[in-house]
């Protein structure tokens, strides 16, 4: 599956997203590249009806998912019903139109 | 460093201003300043403007330039000063450190945004485009949707219920109605935005858990004031209000690289490097301006501020201890709820409130005796944020 690449510094093995030049934890200039896991827990969300010109719908569902692997990472939760800390499975899909061109992100189900 | 006045204070009512330039708005409210500080024909050395976003809102850059040449100020050094919501903030620093290094003696700070020219979900989109490229805003990430991630973990962990947000928005409200230069005058009730039960129809949700009444408008306007060092101000006889103390701090880009996004580690750090220079403590303050884009934000700011312990403002606010006669009077403008938010002008308009009220000059919502007042500017969703002390000459 096509997904975001994170990643993990190679001396203290925070895990970062999006990318940093240096770690936010130990200042170290070498990461490993990761992945999302399969699972993650929902961090946060909101359900958004007043969205940015573009996006022709209502009652969007944006979180913050926290994987197992300790990553965190914003995207769509394709849950009418989202509650804090409930388990998701991770996607990807079109996330955005931008000029006729599809852009996709990650999604959650 | 050497002590530098805000000798002059001045702004345009904020509000939908569809015959008015953005540059017509940032003249008029720099000439008030001006005047207010009965500068005459005085050279004002340096120029710097907080503005977001004219190139995207406007078709229109090097807004400092057209500035100078507009009020002939001419040969004036111009910047123009860009850090998202936190620009007019960030536009009262360079000042601030240009008079207070020596360097300069008379120094124009003027914000503003003209928001209104585009229609309201390309306005959402131009503020959408402060955040992150591909972590953030592919999603269809707005603001308020940040807000509203926040407040739902700010909620959660400290207890805190829709009736105390609305305790916000009616206090700020109020405030505003007192206020001829805020942008939304209307006095709302608790009945007609939480507790009836079409109340949903005035409050329809936003980005869940905020409403319309939880998030500010989207305005037009500017606010200017005029720095110098005490020299001159004494010179031109105005009332001595220092700018006793700047802090400026910055967090992760995205909320969810935060260890606890409910910390807001970039407001704490600025509040206490002010509070550091000016030599005082959170309790000594007598009047506060903080950052209310969101109602969630005046409540967490005011904690990470110092001003309440952490879950204990919500309570404060509800007891009437923000109010304008109240212990701590916060936002007694409107804030950025009622007075309105353009965002390069808001860093600005706080400074200009709080001058007006440590000189006595506030009218109707003055706060008794206010000797040290205190400003919070808070940029991106918390990830740069600027704190200013105003003192009163004693």
């Amino acid at each position: 599956m096509k997904t975001i690449t994170a990643f993990k510094c190679t001396n203290c093995g925070h895990a970062m997203y999006p990318r940093h030049e240096r770690c936010l934890n130990c200042n170290n200039r070498e990461f490993e590249e990761i992945e999302p896991t399969e699972k993650g827990k929902l961090l946060t969300y909101t359900i958004v009806n007043e969205l940015p010109w573009g996006i022709d719908e209502r009652g969007r569902v944006i979180g913050v998912v926290e994987f197992e692997n300790g990553l965190r990472a914003l995207g769509l939760v394709e849950s009418d019903e989202p509650k804090l800390g409930m388990e998701l499975t991770t996607s990807w899909g079109v996330v955005r139109v931008i000029g006729g061109v599809k852009t996709y992100g990650l999604t959650f189900t | 460093m050497r002590p530098v006045v805000v000798s002059g204070a001045g702004m345009i009512p904020f509000e939908r201003r569809d015959e008015d330039s953005l540059v017509d708005m940032l003249a008029a409210a720099s000439l008030h300043a001006m005047d207010d500080a009965r500068l005459g024909d005085r050279p004002v050395e340096a120029v710097y403007v907080g503005n977001m976003a004219s190139g995207l809102f406007n078709h229109q850059v090097s807004v400092a330039s057209s500035l100078v040449d507009r009020l002939n100020l001419l040969p004036a050094a111009a910047d123009r000063v860009e850090n998202g919501p936190a620009s007019g903030g960030s536009a009262i620093k360079n000042g601030l450190l240009a008079i207070a290094s020596g360097y300069y003696d008379v120094v124009l700070v003027a914000g503003g945004e003209k928001m209104r020219e585009v229609i309201g979900p390309r306005s959402t989109d131009i503020v959408a485009a402060m955040t992150h490229p591909e972590a953030e805003y592919i999603y269809g990430v707005t603001l308020p949707a940040m807000a509203g991630m926040f407040a739902r973990l700010y909620m959660d962990k400290y207890g805190i219920t829709r009736e105390h947000l609305a305790h916000v928005s009616i206090k700020n409200q109020q405030n505003g109605l007192l206020n001829p230069y805020a942008h939304i005058q209307m006095n709302i009730t608790m009945e007609g935005i939480l507790t009836h039960p079409q109340s949903h129809i005035n409050n329809p949700v936003v980005a869940d858990p905020l409403h319309l009444y939880d998030c500010c408008p989207v305005s037009d306007g500017a606010a200017a004031v005029l720095l110098t060092s005490l020299d001159v101000a004494q010179e031109l006889k105005v009332p001595i209000v220092e700018i006793a103390g700047f802090g400026q701090a910055t967090d992760t880009q995205t909320l969810q690289e935060r260890s606890d996004p409910t910390d807001l580690k970039a407001v704490s750090l600025a509040a206490q490097n002010a509070f550091a220079m000016a030599g005082i403590q959170p309790e000594d303050i007598n009047v506060a301006e903080l950052h209310d884009a969101f109602t969630i934000l005046e409540i967490a700011e005011s904690e990470h501020v110092g001003f309440f312990e952490k879950g204990e403002a919500a309570k404060a606010v509800k007891n009437g201890e923000t109010r304008i006669d109240g212990k701590l009077p916060i936002n007694p403008s409107g804030g950025l709820k009622a007075r309105g938010h353009p965002v390069g002008a808001t860093g600005v308009a706080q400074v200009v409130e709080l001058v007006w009220q440590l000189r006595g000059e506030a009218g109707e919502r003055q706060v008794k005796d206010a000797a040290n007042g205190f400003s919070l500017n808070f940029g991106g969703f918390g990830n740069n944020v600027l704190a200013f002390v105003l003192r009163r000459e004693a």
